[in-house]
């Protein structure tokens, strides 16, 4: 007897990872298309958090526009509010004092490990480890979030840097305070270590996962870790380096295939030397001095013209292009966010993996949704 | 397999550590001296009458716009008990837009404002949002009661020209 | 034999295990967050009540009190009878496990097999859930719970049968006397490992969670249910949970005999048990906690290309020794050999895709 051999019918389904989601890092909706487990298409939809913060800061002056700087980019504040505060000096020829250039660097690269402890826990809560990371890793952020309240006053949209220096001078314990810091964020990063790096299991579901090759990253626009964790040696404190960064020795660590294990090596060993910085810039800066440049204008008007400055963030490269008429608020503020450019690589680098992958995937973008949506 | 073992040992090695939870609300944490509670206005013991004299520059610097200053004639002046001419009349703020950035407190001419570092600044909540906006007296009962003890006052508006406010008293006297 | 009528006999005794199975499931619930809170250095529970010990049921009280929702496209019959079926087997694995040698409901002379055959039946209570919520989540969830579910089967029941070769029979009683100086996991350490991986693959806990992934399927075919139902499935679980720990410190700890003895009073033996059976929850626990979830199809692959291959050396090894009656210390060896042949299989497979240094470092005073 004849048996009738047929092919199976199947139907690929959309599935909405929609903006409510817990692994979506924020109102991000992605719509795939999966056959069975392996995702055929996906398509990114942004814009849920749109609250046009370029728009609004052109009804700012150039003090409270510092303000929007931090909810902008709200995992790596200073970061961003550097970027714009020499920005702005730039524009107008300010020279910072060394003490407050100092500062401003020890708690940026501080902020980078922050960033990057919050990039550890997120991204292990969608690996499934129960929330053992997460709690680590926030445990020495708690930490560092608790040094800022002290400087700055606030836990995370701390508005401390200002056009030309810093808003006020750090506590009188701050040396030894950071210094203690930086030991036990090394203690947590250790622990992180030994938690995943070796892990079997976190091998088998990250090795070989969203590959980017360097011509692609390149092609995509890529730009911070990403970049770096697919072969290309690009470091924004290396090529363009602003502020003292050209008086710091740090190393820049290299991925070698670019995919997700290698992203989560390449930001591990970021907050090394981040922590290698902090201590060098705690030996060299000045023990006391002014922290704002001098004869500084209660209201400032840049002269006429454009900047644009661009930072090395935690996520990439974070750009202000900023143009001034004179005037006591600026004419066009716009940030070029380097998680907006990621997102377009997204389907390119999910396609062919499977459903969870995909959630892995998003989670090495490591995106913020407030400056992808700005 | 080791891998898998070591991760073992570090989670083994984590359980005899002291957990790090506090017990909110049992038990409060140490706030830092500069934390940024919301603003409150300071109230003048000597001369029975808020610094504030209403000259609105806070509310011009507000980001968010939550402020909205009325002054009036001061009658402690007419009466000589007082230097200040003007002193607010109405004081609205609204803490459902306020976002704590500090700029009222350096821009004010006669350090009227600060925001308040203990923990009454912090816990702020109602359950409908218009009870959020304070008027004068909400604003005062917390300088007024006491609660301020160690406002943080270090030299502000330095960022902006090395200006700094007058030291209450001493220049008074000097001059 | 209560009363000397076998149906009031088995009544009673049957409401005295659930019973008493159902305030043993509130305390794992509350242990599992204490547990689980301080491998993450934090406290857990601790406002209602001392430590947080009334957490379960202020739980239990606040699932049965919400609103019984059901999707208006949900399979209506499908849906409502899933947690049912899911929730059954589960407590009829009670019926033939013994606590002590004379505490049990009835001593079945196939029940490890009985217990084994019953717990899979919660698999189609999983089908149902997935299928009947007409929710893509739910199916993908429903589907690879089912995948899971029967591929780590066949382990499980391979190692346990290695056991009951060596004891020569399926009684969980006589399993349990047999183990009276030496409990089996000194003889069977590779059959030890294969029954706690296919355990914690058939329990549905870290790491093979893939079926109610929280962080990508968040829920899986539990996301339609709520109130009661949910939790019906929940309490599935954990006495799931239970009956497999209980299983497995009867099997391979030695139950209520080794180190003590029979002769010791059933108060004693109750309480050791319990001490075993605690110390595989907790090695549960601390395995969910620490190590991430596998993709569902490293899952399969690790079930069928290493877990079944490794059961059948278990059960050819167990067969060459009891032919050949060679000494139980031979047992043992081979076991222990074939258990690290397993474990250096794993490792290599892993870590053969890193490079000796995973990223290089461009040195501080190098060019850019």
């Amino acid at each position: 007897m004849a048996i009738e051999e047929r092919e199976l019918e199947t139907i690929d389904i959309n599935v909405n990872v929609g903006p409510q989601h817990p692994a979506t890092h924020g109102v991000f909706r992605m719509i795939l298309r999966v056959d069975g487990e392996l995702v055929v298409d996906l398509e990114p939809v942004i814009g849920y958090l749109h609250r046009g913060a370029e728009k609004l800061s052109e009804n700012c002056d150039y003090r409270q526009a510092i303000a929007f700087q931090d909810r902008t980019e709200y995992l790596a504040q200073f970061n961003a509010e550097l970027c714009y505060v020499i920005a702005v000096e730039k524009l107008m020829g300010l020279e910072v004092p060394e003490r407050a250039e100092y500062i401003r660097v020890i708690l940026t690269e501080l902020n980078r490990i922050a960033s990057h402890l919050m990039f550890m826990g997120a991204f292990s809560a969608d690996l499934g480890v129960f929330g053992t990371l997460f709690m680590y890793a926030f445990r020495e952020r708690e930490r560092m979030l608790d040094l800022f309240e002290e400087i700055s006053g606030d836990r995370m949209m701390y508005s401390y840097f200002r056009v030309g220096g810093l808003a006020w001078d750090v506590p009188e314990d701050f040396v030894e305070r950071t210094r203690w810091m930086v030991k036990e964020a090394r203690k947590g990063i250790a622990d992180i270590d030994g938690l995943l790096t070796e892990n079997e299991v976190f091998l088998a579901r990250t090795r070989g996962i969203g590959i980017m090759t360097a011509e692609q990253a390149i092609d995509w626009g890529f730009s911070g870790p990403m970049l770096r964790a697919s072969g290309v040696r690009h470091d924004l404190r290396r090529a363009e380096p602003y502020s003292i960064y050209d008086r710091l020795e740090f190393d820049i660590p290299i991925g070698h295939r670019g995919d997700v294990y290698d992203r989560y090596m390449v930001r591990l060993e970021e907050m090394r030397q981040s922590a290698r910085i902090v201590e060098q810039c705690l030996d060299q800066m000045p023990k006391d001095g002014p922290i704002v440049a001098p004869d500084l204008k209660r209201v400032l008007r840049p002269p006429a013209g454009e900047v644009y400055m661009r930072a090395e963030n935690p996520r990439g490269e974070y750009g202000i292009y900023l143009v001034s008429k004179g005037a006591d608020k600026p004419y066009r503020l716009k940030i070029r966010s380097p998680s907006f450019c990621h997102l377009a690589a997204l389907r390119d680098m999910t396609i062919g993996h499977y459903l969870a992958d995909a959630v892995l995937i998003l989670g090495s973008v490591d995106i913020v949704l407030c400056e992808v949506d700005r | 397999m080791l891998g898998l073992f070591k991760a073992l040992g570090t989670t083994l090695s984590v359980i005899v550590r002291k957990p790090v939870t506090l017990q909110y609300p049992a038990v409060h944490k140490e706030l830092p001296h500069r934390t940024r509670g919301f603003p409150v206005l300071l109230w003048n013991f000597e001369v029975v009458e808020p610094f504030c004299t209403g000259c609105r520059v806070c509310a011009r610097y507000c980001p968010s716009e939550c402020i909205s200053v009325t002054m009036k004639d001061n009658p402690l002046y007419a009466e000589g008990k007082s230097k200040r001419r003007k002193i607010v009349d109405r004081f609205y703020l609204d803490y459902g837009r306020c976002m704590r950035c500090n700029i009222c407190v350096e821009v004010c001419n006669f350090d009227a404002i600060v925001l308040n570092n203990s923990w009454s600044g912090h816990e702020v909540s109602r359950y409908d949002r218009r009870d959020l906006v304070n008027d004068l007296d909400d604003l005062l009962a917390e300088s007024k009661g006491g609660g301020l003890t160690n406002p943080f006052r270090e030299p502000l508006g330095m960022a902006h020209s090395g200006w700094s406010p007058k030291p209450r008293g001493e220049k008074a006297e000097a001059e | 034999m209560i009363a000397d009528n076998p149906w009031i006999d088995a009544t009673v005794r049957t409401l005295l295990v659930v019973l008493l199975v159902i305030l043993v499931v509130l305390i794992l619930i509350w242990l599992e967050r204490k547990v689980a809170g301080r491998i993450q250095m934090r406290l857990g529970p601790m406002v209602t009540g001392p430590y947080g010990i009334i957490q379960s049921a202020a739980d239990a009280i606040k699932l049965l009190t919400k609103e019984d929702l059901r999707p208006a496209t949900a399979d209506r019959w499908v849906f409502e009878l899933a947690p049912f079926v899911a929730f059954v087997p589960s407590l009829l694995a009670l019926i033939a496990l013994p606590f002590t040698a004379h505490l049990f409901v009835r001593n079945l002379e196939l029940g490890l097999f009985y217990i084994v055959a019953v717990s899979g039946l919660s698999t189609v209570g999983l089908l149902m859930a997935g299928w009947g919520s007409a929710n893509k989540y739910a199916l993908l969830g429903a589907v690879r719970g089912a995948a899971q579910l029967i591929s780590y089967e066949i382990p499980l029941v391979l190692a346990i049968l290695a056991v009951a070769m060596v004891s020569g029979s399926l009684n969980l009683v006589e399993i349990v006397n047999e183990q009276g100086r030496v409990p089996y996991i000194v003889w069977q350490p590779l059959g030890f490992a294969i029954f706690i991986i296919a355990t914690l693959a058939e329990l549905r806990r870290n790491p093979f969670d893939i079926p109610a992934a929280e962080s990508e399927i968040i829920g899986g075919p539990f996301i339609e249910y709520s109130g009661i139902r949910w939790s019906m499935f929940f309490f599935a679980e954990y006495i799931n949970v239970f009956v497999l720990s209980v299983l497995g410190s009867l099997v391979f700890l030695g139950g209520w005999n080794w180190p003590l003895g029979n002769e010791v009073g059933w108060p004693l033996q109750v309480v050791l048990i319990l001490l075993k059976t605690s110390a595989m929850l907790l090695l549960f626990m601390w395995l969910r906690s620490t190590l991430p979830r596998l993709r569902i199809d490293q899952l399969m692959s690790f079930c069928w290309q290493v877990l079944l291959p490794f059961a059948f050396v278990a059960i050819i090894v167990n067969g060459l020794v009891l032919v050949y009656e060679w000494p139980d210390v031979v047992l043992g060896l081979l076991s222990g050999v074939a258990a690290l042949v397993a474990g250096a299989l794993v490792y290599h497979s892993s870590h053969r895709t890193v490079p000796s240094q995973p990223w290089s470092l461009v040195p501080a005073k190098g060019i850019d």
